[in-house]
């Protein structure tokens, strides 16, 4: 672990050397710094970490990424690249391209911290609870620089949905980026983010996304991440909610070795409402962990989250399922549901729910099953005709279709849909034990 | 058509069937009766090729062929079709999809091409009407939360659409009122012809004054101890089967 940390050490060292900016900045990264020293790596010793051991994580040495080049969109998958929608290309954590988008404003997260003041600054940047103190968006914060910037203007009803596209190639080792959107009073849209990766490499990603929702606007959000099965991948969603704002995210976990996916919503205005959807599909010695961390600050506020994993081979997964609710939240209405579906003996699921409830007036409820594919529906199936690996698929599919209740975008539904048939065509699920 | 020779099967260590013989010609209605644990819905599970279970003698042939090794799918393929005692809820799957791959999987198993959904919609529209039930039926997620009147007559729509030649009925009147139970009997009545077998298991002589049966067996302990004519079936409601239990 010393050696990890001297590692991080170095890059932080060359990573301010490189990309200098102003003092806002520069003193922001050095503060982060010393939060993420203060913190140290976690071993399974931590509660937050329990069931994720990153003890071969460590023993990796990762460098910053190199410059941008050209991205070849001839790599972009065909579910993706043919979606009618407005693009925004990240290479190797870099802003590289983006359609022009009327009412939105896109820039490089760089350019967004080279101009931002610093209300501006604290704002997007230094805003975040900090209930939750994380090392991975403590280092997220010590190395910001890329990313994307997008805020839709007051009003905006954008037109088609924005799709964010993320590559890795061979050259990444260790990328950290943070995308910051906004979205300004009473305007609404739908935001896609798709990162995939060259196969096989050995990278370190270290991305938050952070969303900021005005008063009474309604944003819908699918993150699908196809990266190397052989990435470490650390990602942070953050949401902060204003009076009357509505959002849904939805996560397809597919790809890394070990996935952290840490959600983070803050219910921070009256009557806003959060959808907090997820699906992990594991295989192999795949890891995926997700911890949630449901914020409710301000009464009469909902939030309803519903992860689902589906577990193949020796694979892992971890739902942590945090809700607090401050004092002033009253009439919280919060809903945890995490359902895991085992396609192998092998396959194993840690879920733990938290409730820390801190107003008299609440809904809190939480539930959790783990099981296999039901023999009796399966022989009942196949009394019918059904071959065995037929109806295999329809007792899975119908296991991962209860998200789709959730979704109201057709677009998002549509490509939830398609990416997961993919990863049922590409994973031989009749082969299971 | 069916024909099962010195059935011999155990669960676990249990013995349950202890020599069974029955023999099922083209268009013949059987019913089997018999005591609780006698091992009627033992022998509906093994016909279907349930797992659960070792068969330690004897064979099952079904047209000539033993069908012992053969999965439940294949011998729902080649027409053998069970009506579940208890249908299993599968929330999440619509009953429409669910008849539509079964149906296409058993095309596909002849060589016939598979239907397409508005297909399949139209010949299961007509099927619902001809059985007097409700085309609601179609949408709702496979049996979740349907009545137990409501599974059964599922059952039959089921069968009414595979259009299988040997059908076994395990017990399909449990649990019915008057009403399902004519919809049901007017169900498999419909469905009788000269290349159509049926093997009605029943607990009681009621269901047969709507399904009439050419042969009546009653099946004591594992084995069937007496076979007759319809009129058996109603002995057997007068005096019990105690007089058949040595």
């Amino acid at each position: 672990m010393s050696e990890f940390l001297n590692n991080i050490k170095n890059q932080f060292e060359k990573f301010c050397g490189e990309n200098p900016s102003n003092d806002i900045v520069n003193d922001f990264r050095i503060k982060s710094f010393e939060n993420f020293n203060n913190l140290g790596l976690p071993t399974t010793k931590d509660e937050d970490w329990r069931f994720t051991n990153l003890n071969e994580f460590y023993k990796n040495q990762y460098s910053i990424p190199p410059t941008k080049k050209e991205f070849n969109k001839n790599l972009i998958s065909n579910s993706i690249s043919d979606l009618d929608a407005h693009f925004i290309y990240l290479y190797n954590g870099k802003l590289v391209e983006n359609d022009n988008i009327d009412n939105v404003v896109i820039k490089s997260l760089s350019s967004f911290l080279n101009e931002a003041d610093l209300n501006t600054f604290n704002r997007f940047v230094d805003n975040h609870s900090v209930k939750n103190r994380d090392f991975t968006f403590e280092l997220n914060s010590a190395f910001i620089n890329d990313g994307v910037f997008i805020d839709v203007n007051e009003k905006a009803v954008i037109d088609k949905p924005i799709v964010l596209i993320n590559y890795f190639d061979s050259s990444t080792s260790f990328s950290s980026y943070r995308n910051l959107i906004n979205f300004n009073t009473l305007s609404s849209g739908q935001v896609v983010e798709y990162t995939f990766s060259d196969r096989d490499i050995n990278f370190f990603s270290n991305k938050t996304t952070s969303f900021f929702l005005g008063d009474s606007t309604n944003v819908e959000h699918l993150s699908i991440d196809e990266s190397s099965y052989h990435s470490y991948i650390f990602s942070n969603l953050k949401i902060s909610q204003t009076n009357d704002s509505n959002f849904t995210t939805d996560s397809i976990l597919i790809g890394g070795k070990i996935y952290r996916n840490n959600v983070h919503p803050v219910l921070n205005g009256q009557g806003s409402n959060s959808n907090i959807l997820g699906l992990y599909l594991s295989k192999e010695n795949q890891h995926m962990d997700n911890y949630m961390f449901v914020e409710h600050v301000e009464p009469n506020c909902g939030s309803r989250q519903l992860y689902k994993g589906l577990l193949k081979d020796s694979s892992k997964g971890v739902f942590h399922g945090r809700i607090l609710v401050h004092n002033e939240a009253q009439k919280t209405d919060a809903k945890q549901t995490n359902r895991n579906l085992l396609l192998s003996d092998k396959a194993q699921v840690d879920t733990k729910p938290q409730l820390e409830i801190y107003a008299d007036d609440v809904k809190c409820t939480h539930g959790a099953t783990t099981g296999q594919i039901d023999k009796e529906a399966l022989y009942y199936l196949r009394a019918r005709g059904i071959n065995l690996e037929d109806a295999k698929l329809i007792m899975i599919r119908s296991f991962t279709e209860e998200l789709l209740e959730f979704i109201n975008s057709n677009f998002i539904l549509e490509l939830h849909k398609k990416i997961v048939e993919e990863w049922f065509l590409n994973s031989d699920l009749a082969k299971t034990d | 058509m069916l024909e099962i020779v010195d059935l011999h099967a155990k669960i676990e260590d249990k013995e349950i069937l202890k020599g069974l013989s029955l023999k099922i010609n083209e268009g013949e209605v059987h019913s089997i009766m018999g005591p609780n644990g006698s091992g009627k819905s033992t022998l509906a599970s093994i016909l279907a090729g349930k797992e659960d279970y070792d068969i330690t003698d004897g064979d099952i042939l079904f047209n000539g062929e033993s069908i012992l090794e053969m999965a439940p799918e294949e011998r729902a393929q080649e027409g053998i079709f069970l009506a579940f005692q208890y249908p299993i809820e599968i929330p999440g799957v619509t009953n429409s999809y669910f008849l539509r791959e079964a149906l296409n999987s058993i095309r596909k198993s002849k060589g016939e091409n598979p239907l397409k959904p508005v297909e399949f919609v139209k010949i299961a529209k007509e099927k619902i009407k001809n059985l007097k039930m409700d085309e609601s039926l179609l949408n709702r997620s496979l049996n979740e939360g349907f009545s137990g009147g409501e599974k059964k007559r599922n059952e039959i729509l089921q069968m009414s659409i595979l259009d299988p030649c040997m059908s076994i009925l395990d017990e399909t009147d449990s649990g019915l009122d008057i009403d399902a139970l004519q919809i049901v009997a007017n169900g498999v009545n419909s469905h009788r012809s000269p290349d159509k077998s049926f093997l009605v298991i029943t607990h009681y002589q009621r269901l047969l004054n709507y399904i009439v049966p050419d042969f009546v067996h009653v099946l004591v302990g594992g084995k069937i101890v007496k076979s007759g004519d319809k009129s058996l079936a109603l002995e057997l409601e007068s005096k019990g089967y105690s007089w058949l239990e040595s």
